[in-house]
C-alpha cells in the first residue's frame, strides 16, 4: 500500500484492467479511423486523427465520471474503480494528442503564435460563432493534465487526501468546459442529430447517476444529523449491522463506520486515508477493515494499518447496551486504540 | 446473504463479481465499436477535395497578381476563345499568401514555378514554393481569353472560407470548427472566398474583393465561417468568379 515509493504497484488485476482499457480505446480509434477513411476517402489524415482522439477522450471521460456513482449504487462496479486513475491518465493522453493535432493543424504556421491563436482567432461576434470553444478545450486540458500529473499516490501523500480530493474534484469543471467545447465546436460543424442526441444522453447519464447516488448518500446523512451531542449517542441497533460489515451513521456532521465482527463492535471514521474512500462500505477481511475502493486495511480497534503500512484513521469510543450501539461523538486521534464494545449474549 | 467483496490486490475477484465485470467489459467493447462506427458514419462535413501533399510538380504560365496571385496556364489546343487558360490560385506554404510586392516585376509575365496541387471541383490552386517562381525564357502568350464578363449586381448568401483549406488542404476546411484556422489563413494572405451552396447542393466559390478590386482579407476576419449575406457586383475572369463588395455592407445572418 504505502511503504515505499513505486511508480506503479502492479498486480494481476491492474494488468487486466489496463489490458481492457487499452483494448477498448484502441478498438474505438481503429474503428472510427477505418470507417471514416472508407466512407470519406478524401478526409485529411490530421482531421481524421484529431476527431478520433477527441471523441475517444470525451467518451472515456463520461465512463470515468460514471464509475463513481455506479459503485455507490451497486458495489459490483467496484472493479472498474480500482484502477480508475489509469483511465484518467489515458483520457488526458487522448485529449493531449487531440490538442496537439488541433494546434498543429488549425493554429500553427500562421502569422501569430499558435497558442495565442487559440485565444484570439475566435473573436467574439455576438453570435454562436463567436463563442470561443477552443479556449474551453484548452483550459479543460490544463485541468486534465493537473489531474493526471498528480494521480500518483506520491502526490496523494504529499498533498494530503482532502487537498488531493479537492483538486481531483475539478474534473467536473473540466467536464463542464468540455461540454461547452463540444457544443460550440463539433455540434456547430456537424449537423447530424445523432451527435446532439449522443451528447444529451451522455450529459443526462452523468447527471442522473450523480443525482441518484447523491440521493442515497443523503439518506445516510439525514438519519442521524440531529443527534450531535457531547455525550454518547444512540447510533443504531446491533442487529442492524451485518456480520463483518458496517453501518454508516452521521454524528456531529461526520460519517462514522460502525463495524460488527467476532461479537465485537468498533467504530472508525468513514473516510479512508488513502483516497477518502467509504470505509463503511468495506468489509472485515483477515481481521482488518478493508476499504472497498483500493483494499487499504485498518485494524478495527486502533484505526491503524497493520505493519509495515502507516495509514491511520480516527477511532470512536463505543458502548453496547441492551442491543444498542452507543458512540462517543468526539473522535480519538487517528490510530488511537479504542476498546471494542462487546456484544451481549 | 451474498457477501461478495472485491479487493483489487487479490489475485482474482469473487466469481459473481467476476461474471458481472466480464459482462460490463463486453458491453464496453461493443459500445466502443458501435459508437465509433456511428460517429464516423454520420459525419456530414467532409467533401471531395485533394491536396497532393508531398508531390511537388512544375508549373508554367502567366503570373497575374490582381486581385490575388494566380497563374494562367494555356490549355493545349486552345483556339483563342474564352477559357483558353486554366486558372490556378497561387498561395505560399502554411497559412500565407504569396508576397505580391516581391513578385511585382513578374506580373503579367510567363513564369515557371514548383508547387503542390490543391483542387476541389473546378477550383484549382497551387501551393507554390516562393523561391521557385522565376521568369521563363519564352515569351508570354497572348492573353486573348482573359476579358472580364460582368454578371451584374447580386445578393448572395453563404460562408466566407479561406480558399486554401476549403479547396483541399484540410477536409473539412469550413464551418465553425475550422474558423480559427480560416481566420489565420485569411489574415496571412490566403484569398477569402464566399462559398455559396446552391439549392441543388452544389457549391460555387466567389473571390471576395473590394469594389476597387483590392484584397479585403483584414476587413472580413470577424465574418469568417458564419452565414453571411453579401451584395455586390459579380464578374467572371476566365475561371475566376469575383464578387466586388464593400466589406462594411456584409450582413451576418443570425
Amino acid at each position: 500500500m504505502s511503504v515505499q515509493y513505486q511508480a506503479v504497484q502492479w498486480n494481476r488485476q491492474k494488468r487486466i484492467y489496463d489490458f481492457v482499457l487499452v483494448g477498448v480505446v484502441t478498438l474505438y480509434l481503429l474503428a472510427f479511423g477505418a470507417a471514416t477513411k472508407v466512407l470519406f476517402p478524401f478526409v485529411t489524415e490530421e482531421i481524421l486523427l484529431l476527431r478520433a482522439f477527441g471523441t475517444a477522450a470525451f467518451l472515456l471521460l463520461h465512463v470515468i465520471l460514471c464509475i463513481g456513482p455506479l459503485c455507490r449504487l451497486n458495489p459490483k462496479f467496484l472493479p472498474l474503480l480500482y484502477n480508475r486513475r489509469h483511465a484518467g491518465v489515458t483520457c488526458f493522453l487522448l485529449a493531449l494528442v487531440h490538442a496537439v493535432l488541433v494546434v498543429a493543424t488549425y493554429h500553427a504556421g500562421g502569422d501569430i503564435n499558435p497558442i495565442l491563436s487559440i485565444f484570439v482567432s475566435s473573436p467574439l461576434t455576438h453570435s454562436v460563432a463567436g463563442v470561443p470553444f477552443q479556449p474551453f478545450g484548452f483550459f479543460a486540458l490544463v485541468i486534465l493534465f493537473l489531474l493526471a500529473a498528480t494521480s500518483h499516490d506520491f502526490w496523494l501523500a504529499n498533498l494530503t487526501a482532502p487537498a488531493w480530493k479537492a483538486l481531483h474534484m475539478t474534473v467536473y469543471f473540466a467536464y463542464a468546459l468540455l461540454v461547452l467545447h463540444v457544443t460550440f465546436g463539433t455540434l456547430a460543424g456537424e449537423t447530424s442529430w445523432f451527435y446532439v442526441a449522443a451528447m444529451a444522453v451522455g450529459l443526462l447519464t452523468v447527471l442522473g447517476l450523480h443525482l441518484a447516488s447523491a440521493q442515497k448518500e443523503l439518506s445516510i446523512d439525514s438519519e442521524l444529523q440531529n443527534r450531535a451531542a457531547d455525550e454518547f449517542v444512540d447510533a443504531c441497533a446491533v442487529a442492524d449491522i451485518p456480520e463483518n460489515r458496517a453501518r454508516i451513521v452521521c454524528i456531529s456532521g461526520e460519517r462514522v463506520a460502525i463495524f460488527k465482527y467476532e461479537r465485537k463492535i468498533s467504530a472508525v471514521s468513514n473516510v479512508c486515508q488513502h483516497q477518502n474512500g467509504p470505509l463503511g462500505e468495506g468489509k472485515i477481511v483477515a481481521g482488518c477493515i478493508t476499504c472497498p475502493w483500493h483494499g487499504y486495511q485498518y485494524v478495527p480497534k486502533t484505526g491503524a494499518s497493520p505493519p509495515p503500512f502507516v495509514e491511520k484513521v480516527p477511532t470512536f469510543n463505543v458502548r453496547v447496551k441492551n442491543g444498542r450501539v452507543w458512540i462517543d461523538p468526539k473522535p480519538n486521534p487517528a490510530g488511537s486504540r479504542a476498546e471494542p464494545g462487546l456484544i451481549e449474549t | 446473504m451474498n457477501d461478495d467483496f472485491y479487493i483489487g490486490w487479490e489475485t482474482s475477484a469473487a466469481p459473481r463479481i467476476g461474471k458481472f465485470v466480464r459482462a460490463v467489459v463486453l458491453i464496453l467493447f461493443v459500445a466502443s465499436i458501435s459508437l465509433a462506427l456511428a460517429f464516423a458514419m454520420v459525419q456530414r462535413s467532409i467533401g471531395v477535395s485533394v491536396f497532393e501533399w508531398g508531390m511537388v510538380k512544375n508549373f508554367s504560365g502567366v503570373l497575374k497578381l490582381e486581385p490575388y496571385p494566380h497563374l494562367l496556364v494555356p490549355r493545349p489546343g486552345a483556339t483563342g476563345t474564352q477559357n483558353n487558360f486554366s486558372t490556378y490560385y497561387l498561395v505560399a506554404p502554411f497559412k500565407f499568401g504569396l508576397d505580391r510586392k516581391k513578385l511585382s516585376t513578374l506580373d503579367g509575365k510567363l513564369v515557371s514555378l514548383q508547387g503542390t496541387l490543391i483542387y476541389r471541383g473546378n477550383q484549382t490552386m497551387v501551393e507554390a514554393l516562393p523561391d521557385s517562381i522565376k521568369a521563363a525564357d519564352a515569351e508570354s502568350p497572348m492573353l486573348t481569353g482573359e476579358e472580364t464578363i460582368q454578371l451584374g449586381r447580386q445578393t448572395l448568401t453563404g460562408e466566407i472560407v479561406d480558399s486554401k483549406c476549403f479547396f483541399g488542404v484540410m477536409n473539412p476546411g469550413q464551418l465553425l470548427p475550422h474558423r480559427a484556422c480560416a481566420i489565420r489563413c485569411i489574415s496571412g494572405g490566403i484569398p477569402p472566398v464566399l462559398l455559396v451552396r446552391q439549392t441543388n447542393g452544389t457549391a460555387i466559390c466567389l473571390l471576395l474583393v473590394s469594389p476597387a478590386g483590392q484584397p479585403v482579407n483584414q476587413q472580413v476576419l470577424d465574418l469568417v465561417a458564419e452565414p453571411v449575406q453579401i451584395t455586390g457586383e459579380v464578374e467572371r475572369q476566365d475561371e475566376l468568379l469575383i464578387l466586388r463588395a464593400d466589406p462594411k455592407t456584409i450582413l451576418r445572418i443570425k
